[in-house]
């Protein structure tokens, strides 16, 4: 070609790069694809993301997979073909997503595992660091009941979480196990993470153990109030109990004294972070590129992926305040109904 | 039996599903202690009339005389208070229901507290079934279980037992053995004698001959042909029901001089 | 109705011969008596499975419980599926009215005024009465199928169940109506469970007596005293062993004797009424012939598409119940109360073999809690109990096609 003609094209070809460049960064679109938006805490996680995805020039679209996993495959499907540059997941079944992952990945769509753990090569692992709430929750509750009968109320049988929670748990509490001060009674999944199941669950775990229980060590709030509800049914509220999200109704039952402990999340750090990194992947940027991020594989299968492993905070009587400074939940629900013997932030 | 009042008139009724004009201007009059054939092919017009003047279906247009009166009829509840009852080709009783309770449909016996009284209508469903059939024992068997002409006699029964005084009777044999049948045809001529009158649907011409005073036919909607039943011969109202005129040449059976 | 089968000779007195004739005298209905059979043997089973903790007071008031929620709704299914039709969407209404009731109680109206908790179980009630008119109105006036209308439901009044707090959960309830789940001091306690006893022995008694009296005056054969009394014995030793049971479990740490359980008591009178209402009244009666023949009861001028919207709006109310004593019970309102409730209702009603019968419904209601029940306190995974319980309706429900087929 006459480098006469070949200049105009070349600038021309670079000019076009170079547009489509700016166009990219300014149509960035990142998909979020979650598990079962009915469970109470991620319209927070969601309004952090936004408003980070937002800050960060990218535009939000999103499906609910309503518990299926199935449908879930199609969601993932369908925001790659809404014309994402870059996904969020939050798994409803880890194993049974894969197969969504690895179209997303074929289309180099980087792939962000959001809270819950997709364990595949090349999926950013962005997390509370599950296995460290399980032992803040076991930690919690053992330094209240160091001795006795022990319970354990776990997660979704369906939801990885519900293991590195438990792991979590089991760490802390073996030694006093291995030692004969602890004693596990009671073992139950709680299908679907509901109040309801776990309610039944621990009344039927007292009937066979004639109410011989000393601390109940559950794995979310919402499993904990239906193991405070069976508690109280005889007689028992006050008995350590442990959980994780900090729920309002958890935090007043923390003030009560019901509750132990609820390990708090804060799910708008967790969604703003998401946000953030889901638009420097977007933007091309490599997993180990992200700031913060460090290799990590604490799944079953060992796979090595980035993660970033937000610290969670235990929250309990003591430090009630920071929920509340932190502007997650007023004093007035915090304290509702607390008369007898009020914890410090309720004075 | 003909006194003055007709206990029923039907005046120019009407009736269309859609485009087709199921009933077309159709009258007939019923006289108390006679029964009135009603005959024709299958898609005649025969039972949409019948059920008109029962309460389960509405006339577009038309009117209907009970005793002389003008009465309107928009449901069977109507029907039943103007002294009607019908006896449906398909029974209309409730499989799981025993005889009494199907005897009582809608019309149930209750105590002095507004609830059910079974045994009350226990009484009175065996006084009036066992008139009808005294072999008729289990009457406290769903009716599913019950032979075919125990099945009529419960229709029946609802029948007689509200006091009719004009009866609907749509293809009553058609699904009974001999005996059976002759148990119905007794009936029948037993309810005249009361008083009672009746409009017969039926397609079984040794039936009609025996049972009914007078008949009328009805092709395509139309009532083709009103007749005493001494008037025709067996002949003469399959030429109605089929070609739905009168053979060439026709004159009343009992007035011709060749028998 | 249920036919009493048939006596084959109408003299004053039956005398019996051999078991068979034993029970068509007694009036037992078969199904009905192979049903408790059946629930005598799983208890059996489950006691000694459970080392002798399945029988205990403790349970067997917890088991009542536990069911009561189910059987209450399993009355109003009776009636819906006698109808020929069916209600998916039971438990996702039962959610969402309690999603309301308790964001009444708690967020909108002050907690703890005297007036809070009972305007809110009115208008949760009412709730879900519209919802059941909402429903029966597309099914019978719009001639959508049931199937359909409910699948709906179930899909749409979950959704509002999220959307009434976005989800939060919500709690505590009222210290009042906490009682209304049962709960430590959500009993009558032990004089009143006498009272309530002894008050149903005597209405059974009058019952017994004026049904042989106006057996008598119509000329028709009545049992044996012998029997009379024997069956009447029976019903009394049933009543006086309940009330035993519930007052020999006592409060934590004390001798006071619970009593009888506020869910239980509601749940002993929905099944009064709503037997009454399918067994004695005309309404009852007709809805039977609706399902029996829905031509036959129209040509008797029976308003069926009226009928249809009422069984329908009985149904939402028995919901709307549920979930007050669900959310009593949980002491909060949680948006995915009642998810996959709508199984265990008609899975509870299909065991008794879709006769009509609430005592049916009950029992069946009563056979897959007390599995559930048994098999946790076995410690048994919750994925095997799912496998479980989904044979035994099976099984259950092919005996009673066996059984039909033999009549």
């Amino acid at each position: 070609m006459k480098l006469s003609k070949l200049i105009p094209v070349l600038a021309l070809g670079v000019t076009m790069t170079v547009a489509a460049q700016i166009a990219a960064a300014a149509d960035l679109v990142v998909g979020v694809s979650w598990s079962n938006f009915q469970e109470e805490r991620w319209k927070t996680d969601e309004a952090a993301m936004k408003s980070a995805l937002d800050a960060g020039g990218a535009k939000y679209i999103s499906s609910d997979a309503g518990g299926s996993a199935e449908k879930q495959l199609a969601d993932v499907e369908s925001l790659i073909a809404r014309g994402a540059n870059a996904i969020i997941i939050l798994a409803w079944d880890a194993d049974a997503v894969l197969p969504a992952v690895a179209k997303a990945q074929a289309e180099g769509i980087p792939v962000l595992g959001y809270d819950r753990l997709i364990e595949a090569p090349g999926v950013f692992y962005l997390t509370f660091d599950n296995v460290e709430v399980g032992r803040m929750q076991a930690r919690a509750v053992y330094k209240v009941q160091p001795k006795g009968n022990y319970v354990y109320i776990k997660g979704a049988p369906t939801d990885p979480n519900a293991d590195f929670l438990h792991g979590g748990q089991v760490e802390i509490l073996k030694a006093a196990i291995d030692k004969g001060d602890i004693k596990i009674v009671g073992e139950q999944y709680t299908d679907g993470w509901k109040p309801e199941n776990a309610q039944r669950n621990m009344e039927q775990i007292l009937t066979a153990n004639n109410n011989k229980v000393d601390a109940v060590v559950a794995s979310n709030d919402g499993t904990a109030g239906g193991v405070v509800a069976a508690l109280t049914a005889q007689g028992m509220e006050g008995t350590p109990v442990s959980g994780q999200d900090g729920d309002h109704a958890a935090l007043n039952r923390v003030a009560r004294g019901w509750q132990t402990v609820s390990v708090w999340k804060d799910a708008r750090a967790l969604g703003k972070a998401a946000g953030d990194i889901a638009v420097q992947l977007a933007k091309g940027m490599k997993g180990s590129e992200v700031k913060g991020a460090i290799k990590w594989s604490g799944g079953a299968k060992g796979v090595k992926m980035d993660a970033i492993l937000l610290a969670p905070v235990p929250i309990t009587r003591d430090n009630l305040n920071v929920v509340i400074d932190a502007g997650w939940v007023s004093k007035a629900v915090v304290c509702q109904g607390v008369t007898k013997n009020p914890p410090a932030a309720c004075k | 039996m003909d006194t003055a009042t007709p206990l029923v008139e039907m005046k120019h009724i009407h009736k269309r599903f859609g485009g087709v004009h199921a009933v077309d201007d159709v009258s007939i009059d019923l006289y108390p202690g006679e029964v009135v054939g009603v005959l024709g092919h299958n898609g005649a017009g025969k039972s949409v009339l019948l059920t008109m003047l029962s309460g389960a279906l509405p006339m577009d247009q038309g009117e209907i005389r009970i005793n002389g009166r003008k009465v309107d009829i928009h449901s069977p509840r109507d029907a039943q208070a103007c002294g009607i009852e019908t006896i449906y080709q398909t029974l209309a009783l409730a499989d799981n229901l025993n005889a009494p309770a199907n005897l009582f449909l809608g019309r149930e016996l209750k105590t002095r507290w507004g609830t059910l009284d079974d045994d009350a209508m226990e009484a009175e469903a065996r006084e009036v079934l066992q008139r009808l059939n005294p072999n008729f024992t289990n009457i406290n068997d769903a009716v599913v279980n019950m032979s075919g002409g125990q099945r009529q006699v419960v229709a029946i029964g609802r029948a007689i037992y509200f006091n009719a005084r004009i009866l609907i009777m749509d293809e009553p044999t058609a699904a009974l053995g001999p005996s059976e049948t002759q148990m119905v045809t007794d009936l029948t001529k037993q309810l005249r004698a009361e008083g009672i009158g009746i409009f017969l649907i039926s397609h079984d011409m040794h039936d009609v001959f025996d049972l009914c005073d007078r008949i009328m036919v009805m092709k395509n909607g139309r009532n083709v042909g009103t007749h005493r039943i001494e008037e025709v011969s067996k002949d003469d109202v399959l030429s109605l029901i089929i070609m739905g005129q009168l053979p060439d040449g026709w004159e009343p059976r009992n007035k011709r001089t060749d028998a | 109705m249920k036919a009493p089968p048939s006596k084959t000779t109408r003299a004053k007195t039956d005398a019996p011969s051999g078991i068979m004739a034993l029970i068509r005298t007694a009036e037992i209905d078969t199904r009905m008596l192979t049903m408790v059979t059946v629930l005598i043997g799983i208890w059996i089973a489950m006691d000694l499975l459970t080392q002798g903790l399945f029988m205990t007071s403790r349970n067997l008031y917890n088991l009542a419980v536990q069911s009561s929620v189910v059987a209450i709704m399993a009355t109003g299914m009776v009636l819906v599926i006698v109808a020929r039709h069916i209600d998916l969407s039971v438990g996702s209404v039962m959610g969402f009215t309690g999603m309301v009731i308790a964001w009444l109680q708690v967020d909108v109206f002050p907690l703890g005024a005297a007036w809070n908790w009972p305007s809110t179980v009115l208008l949760g009630l009412m709730l879900g009465a519209m919802i059941g008119a909402w429903q029966g109105y597309w099914i019978s006036y719009r001639a959508i199928p049931a199937f359909v209308v409910t699948l709906g439901g179930l899909l749409m009044f979950r959704g509002f169940a999220f959307l009434v707090t976005d989800g939060r959960t919500v709690a505590p309830m009222d210290a009042t109506y906490q009682l209304l789940g049962g709960g430590i001091d959500g009993s009558i306690g032990a004089t009143w469970s006498w009272i309530c006893g002894l008050v149903a022995i005597a209405i059974l008694g009058l019952l017994t007596i004026r049904q042989r009296n106006s057996r008598t005056a119509h000329g028709f054969s009545v049992k044996p005293m012998w029997m009379e009394i024997a069956l009447f014995a029976m019903w009394v030793a049933v009543i006086i062993g309940f009330v035993m049971v519930m007052n020999s479990y006592t409060k934590p740490r004390s001798d006071i004797a619970r009593g009888i359980p506020v869910p239980v008591l509601a749940l002993i009178g929905v099944v009064l009424v709503m037997n009454m209402i399918a067994r004695r009244t005309s309404f009852g009666r007709h809805v039977f012939a609706m399902g029996g023949n829905p031509q036959a009861a129209e040509l008797t001028g029976i308003d069926v598409k009226k009928m249809t919207l009422i069984i329908f709006v009985v149904m939402g109310i028995l919901c709307g119940i549920a979930a007050v004593i669900t959310t009593a019970r949980l002491n909060a309102g949680a948006n995915s109360m009642g998810q996959l409730a709508e199984l265990s209702v008609i899975g509870g009603t299909s065991l008794a073999g879709g006769v009509g019968s609430i005592a049916g419904a009950i029992l069946g209601a009563v056979i897959m809690q007390s599995l559930e029940n048994g098999m946790v306190l076995m410690g048994v995974s919750s994925a095997m109990r799912q496998v479980v319980i989904g044979l035994v309706l099976l099984i259950a429900v092919w005996f009673d096609t066996l059984y039909k087929q033999s009549r």
